[in-house]
């Protein structure tokens, strides 16, 4: 990020402690602890519980900022604090520069209304409520009259692929449509930042793959600042543009995908992305040096810094002869083509 | 909209109805009064029937009677000598391993209470009836439970049955049982026994159909024969709903055992306030409730422990500790003991109450006036005889003519429409058929309006099987010439029911909203539904004497709670998430209230409803003590003259009346969890 833009989302030094009294007993350790895990420390021993500790990160305008963890990591406590479903114990959260843990109740119906977006794991739908009810709730909140409200949500609805079930009930809809109408309703006012919590998780494989893409798609043609939240590694390298890792609480490594999977900062990290498919997260810019004092041959097989591994594999295996298969005796079977091994590798590829 | 939706259809068939009704009133007049010609004389038939069987089944039932009474005069006779500091150590021991200190505490508190109250020698009476009848329900409702449950085929059946033998109101079971078994305490405890039984065949049968399949099949695999799986597995799996069961059983028990009490021939303590009360004295009757009171609490409490899921055990040997202590104490003052009977610590108390009373009710009287006739002359009576009769100069100060009626009817016409304008058509007929209802009154409601407009309802609420079950059932009150009656219990509880759902609903609502509230109000609840039956009867005597009024408030105070605590639990259990996403739709605190959390607990609302309306007919039967017309009277008499056609006729009519409300309400919370996809 070079010339940096002012960021959309920003948190500093953001706790959220659960228990009795978190309020005195969180400014109180941080006035005796100077590092947060001695004050996380400190709180666990009184029986509080630190779930979110000490978070400090800022997402850019339009940026796909990813949070990644296992389930009691503190993921969906943070989103919680940014969204301000719940009021953060400590820090400071700004939005559009502006500190939401300080808004008042009606500042933040407000930008509710306007700016923020949020879908849930288990999509939180109404139940009493038809499909297309369900997309135009946000607008009805805020008195939109009912011909406007339902021809913008049935444009939100045209977007998610769910035309033709507009009356129908949240029952009547598998989980897949049942997740498109939840995106839906968090679209229909046009929110320039966006929440979703673990939005596919709940999902089958394949309708997660495919409502993947979608998200993409919508995210290309809105560009709006998002807050991902998601415990799988595979879903976060391909929808991020960087992630943040957490554990029990703590932003332990925040950098793009292919910076996660080549530097990690601990085991913990390092365990995450052991079973990923490095060569399709990677790009050739993260293992180049510097070409000077290099001797390199004639070949070139075109290698580009944004390639990604494994292409830039296949196009160097494009250089070699075909070389010999032997049984165990040494007698010749036949001959493989490395570029063919690289291309066999890489199923996908791109 | 494609036609008129259900709900509208059914209205307005009622609608057309119910308005030719009114317009060929005058011209034919068996539209309002049923034609005695046609009334069959089937109060007389069942009673001849009745009186056929019962007599068939006397010797049985003899027999059996005279078997009862050996474990009856023996637990009398136990209970009754007992020194009463060895009853109290035995208690207290209990206590002990129940609950610890507390229970131990209560108990102690609780009996010297009953003790110094002066009557204890009543109040063992009492228990020792519940100390017989209680077992017999625990065998015969368990029993029924796993049978039910062992056989899928009877569940249906057996379901049905335990729910009319709840609906059927506590009197009704009396004049039968009267006749089979004659007078004495046996009625009081065999009518206990079967009041108490359905309570806990229906928690036998819900818990072990609840234990989840793979313990089942694990106990299959074992290699355990059916009989092992059942009493090693399944029961004790089952064993908190169970215990659930019990804590109902020992409840309904005593309930029923203090209102058999009427029948008399048993020196308890329901005996005692019914006989206070009649004679007026407001001090003693209160005591003896409170004695009641106590017991209804110490054995709630007591036996609620047992039902909680880890509860913690206490040392045993504390518990042998007290009951040695009682002992030694016993055996030492054994000759010295004063009869209990003597204690009156509480007279001054008493006479000051009785005395206060009377002071009170002198000085308030005008005001207390007030508040019964303003209820009685605005709200009850333009809703049992209609504003056309109600409404007369000396009451409202004005003569209600015909001009009024039309304007009532233009008012109402005006806003039906302006609700059907908007969409809402259903409530716009709806509308217009309530002004018609009060313009009439509920009493002098055209039969076959009442008749159609059942069957609508029934229709809407869960289709033709309902509607046509209905109307037979209310063909059958209206054949046995029971309908005004009927017709004026129905209009006694629906207005309770209508207030409580007012009311608690409220209160409900502002539990849901405060906690602080919830916690203030919770108690009350708990107490409320603790307190048998009969104890309300003894306030609202004592402040509004007898009448419809007092008989009003004691059915709201009792059938209140249900509406609270249903609507309260509803209000709050929308899942989070629900709540998230309207919250981050931008809804205001109201609007999540409105739009998300009461659509959510329309269900459960309605399941309150039911309840509260349940409560409100069991108690409707018990306010006749006071002074009732409708069918509770009848019951209430034909005990008295031991008439089994007519006491038998009239509680089919009031469990009929119940049975439909019950389905109806049912149907319409079905339904919403149907859309909800619950």
């Amino acid at each position: 990020m070079n010339d940096k833009p002012q960021a959309a989302i920003s948190c500093q030094n953001v706790w959220q402690v659960f228990g009795p009294n978190a309020d005195s007993a969180l400014s109180e350790a941080l006035s005796v602890h100077s590092e947060p895990e001695a004050a996380a420390a400190a709180l666990r021993e009184k029986g509080l519980i630190p779930a979110v500790q000490d978070a400090n990160f800022e997402v850019a305008e339009g940026e796909l900022f990813v949070i990644m963890g296992l389930s009691g990591s503190g993921k969906s406590t943070l989103i919680r604090c940014i969204s301000h479903l719940l009021h953060a114990t400590h820090g400071e959260i700004r939005i559009d520069g502006e500190n939401i843990v300080e808004a008042t109740p009606d500042r933040l119906i407000e930008l509710r209304r306007k700016k923020l977006g949020m879908v849930f794991q288990h999509f939180g739908l109404f139940p009493h409520m038809s499909v297309i009810d369900n997309v135009a709730y946000p607008l009805r909140v805020q008195g939109v009259k009912r011909k406007a409200r339902l021809e913008k949500a049935q444009k939100v609805i045209e977007l998610v692929g769910l035309t033709g079930r507009e009356t129908h009930h949240p029952r009547e809809l598998s989980g897949g449509q049942r997740q498109r109408v939840g995106i839906a309703r968090s679209l229909v006012t046009d929110c320039s930042v966006w929440f979703l919590d673990e939005p596919f998780s709940a999902l089958d494989p394949l309708i997660r793959r495919q409502l993947q893409d979608e998200f993409l798609q919508i995210q290309a043609e809105l560009k709006t600042t998002i807050v991902f939240i998601t415990h799988d590694i595979n879903e976060a390298l391909k929808l991020a543009d960087r992630i943040a890792i957490m554990r029990d609480g703590k932003v332990v490594q925040i950098g793009t995908p292919s910076d996660i999977i080549l530097n990690p900062v601990d085991d913990y990290v390092r365990e995450f992305s052991k079973d990923v498919a490095k060569g399709r997260h990677a790009h050739v810019a993260s293992v180049m040096e510097p070409g000077e004092g290099h001797v390199y041959g004639a070949d070139d097989p075109g290698l580009r810094v944004d390639m990604t591994l494994d292409a830039a594999l296949a196009r160097c295996m494009d250089l070699y002869e075909p070389v010999p298969v032997r049984a165990e005796d040494g007698t010749l079977l036949g001959v493989v083509n490395p570029a063919n091994l690289a291309a066999a590798l890489h199923v996908e590829a791109g | 909209m494609a036609g008129l939706s259900k709900g509208s259809l059914a209205a307005l068939v009622a609608l057309v109805v119910g308005a030719l009704c009114l317009l060929l009133e005058t011209t034919m007049p068996w539209l309002v009064t049923f034609p005695e010609t046609l009334v069959v004389p089937a109060t007389e038939w069942v009673g001849a029937a009745m009186t056929w069987l019962l007599q068939l089944l006397k010797p049985i039932a003899r027999a059996f009677s005279a078997l009862m009474s050996y474990p009856m005069e023996a637990t009398n006779l136990v209970l009754g000598s007992s020194p009463w500091i060895l009853v109290i150590a035995v208690v207290t021991a209990i206590g002990w391993m129940l609950g610890g200190v507390s229970m131990a505490l209560m108990a102690v508190v609780g009996l010297g209470f009953v003790l110094a109250s002066g009557y204890w020698h009543e109040s063992m009476n009492t228990l020792s009836l519940v100390a017989v009848s209680v077992p017999l329900a625990l065998i015969v409702g368990g029993g029924i439970g796993v049978l039910a449950n062992e056989y899928p085929r009877f569940r249906k059946p057996v379901q049905a049955m335990l729910d009319i033998m709840q609906t059927v109101p506590t009197f009704a079971y009396l004049t039968p049982l009267l006749v089979l078994f004659g007078f004495g305490p046996v009625v009081g405890l065999i009518a206990s026994a079967i009041y108490a039984a359905p309570p806990m065949a229906r928690n036998v049968l819900l818990g072990l159909e609840r234990i989840e399949p793979e313990i089942k099949e694990a106990a299959i695999m074992a290699g355990g024969t059916r009989l092992q799986q059942l009493f090693q597995v399944e029961i004790p799996s089952a064993a908190t709903q169970i215990l659930v069961g019990v804590n109902q059983c020992l409840m309904a028990a005593l309930s029923m055992v203090i209102i058999a009490a009427v029948i008399g021939g048993f020196d308890d303590i329901g005996w005692e306030v019914l006989l206070t009360m009649r004679k007026a004295q407001f001090g003693p009757a209160l005591m003896a409730g409170l004695v009641i009171v106590v017991f209804a609490v110490i054995i709630d409490r007591m036996s609620g422990t047992l039902a909680q899921d880890n509860r913690k055990r206490y040392d045993a040997r504390v518990a042998w500790g007290i009951l040695a202590v009682g002992v030694v104490a016993s055996a030492v003052t054994w000759n010295s003991l004063p009869n209990p009977s003597e204690y009156s610590a509480f007279d001054g108390a008493v006479n000051a109450v009785d005395a206060g009373l009377s002071a009170f009710t002198t000085a308030n009287w005008q005001w207390l006036a007030a508040i019964k006739n303003n209820v009685l002359y605005f709200g009850l009576l333009p809703l049992r005889i209609g504003l056309d009769e109600a409404v007369l100069p000396f009451t409202w100060g004005f003569q209600w003519t015909t001009q009024w009626s039309m304007g009532l009817f233009a008012v109402g016409a005006v806003a039906g429409l302006v609700l059907a304008l908007r969409g809402q058509v259903t409530w716009g007929i709806m509308t217009l058929i309530f002004v018609g209802m009060l313009e009439t009154g509920i009493t002098n409601l055209p039969w076959p309006f009442v008749l159609v407009g059942v069957a609508s309802l029934g229709w809407v609420a869960s289709g033709h099987g309902l509607a046509v079950l209905s109307v037979g059932l209310l063909l059958t009150i209206l054949l046995s010439g029971l309908w005004d009656r009927a017709m004026l219990s129905l209009y006694l509880s629906g207005a309770a029911v209508f207030a409580c759902a007012i009311a608690g609903g409220g209160i409900g609502l502002l539990c849901a909203v405060s906690p602080m509230a919830w916690r203030i109000i919770r108690p009350i609840c708990d107490m409320l539904q603790t307190i048998p039956l009969f104890v309300f009867l003894i306030p609202v005597l004592m402040v509004f004497q007898i009448g419809e009024f007092s008989a009003f408030l004691a059915i709201i105070a009792y059938a209140i709670v249900p509406m609270i605590r249903y609507s309260r639990h509803g209000l709050t259990e929308t899942p989070d998430e629900m709540i998230e996403a309207a919250i981050a739709s931008g809804a205001t605190t109201w609007q999540i209230l409105r739009d998300v959390r009461a659509p959510y607990a329309a269900p459960t609302i309605l399941l309150g409803l039911n309840q509260t309306i349940l409560y409100a007919f069991a108690m409707l039967v018990i306010a006749a003590l006071i002074g009732t017309t409708g069918l509770g009277q009848l019951i209430y008499l034909a005990l008295g003259q031991a008439d089994v056609g007519l006491g038998i006729s009239a509680g089919a009519a009031m469990a009929i009346l119940a049975l439909i409300a019950d389905r109806m309400v049912q149907g319409f919370a079905e339904e919403r969890r149907k859309v909800l996809g619950l």
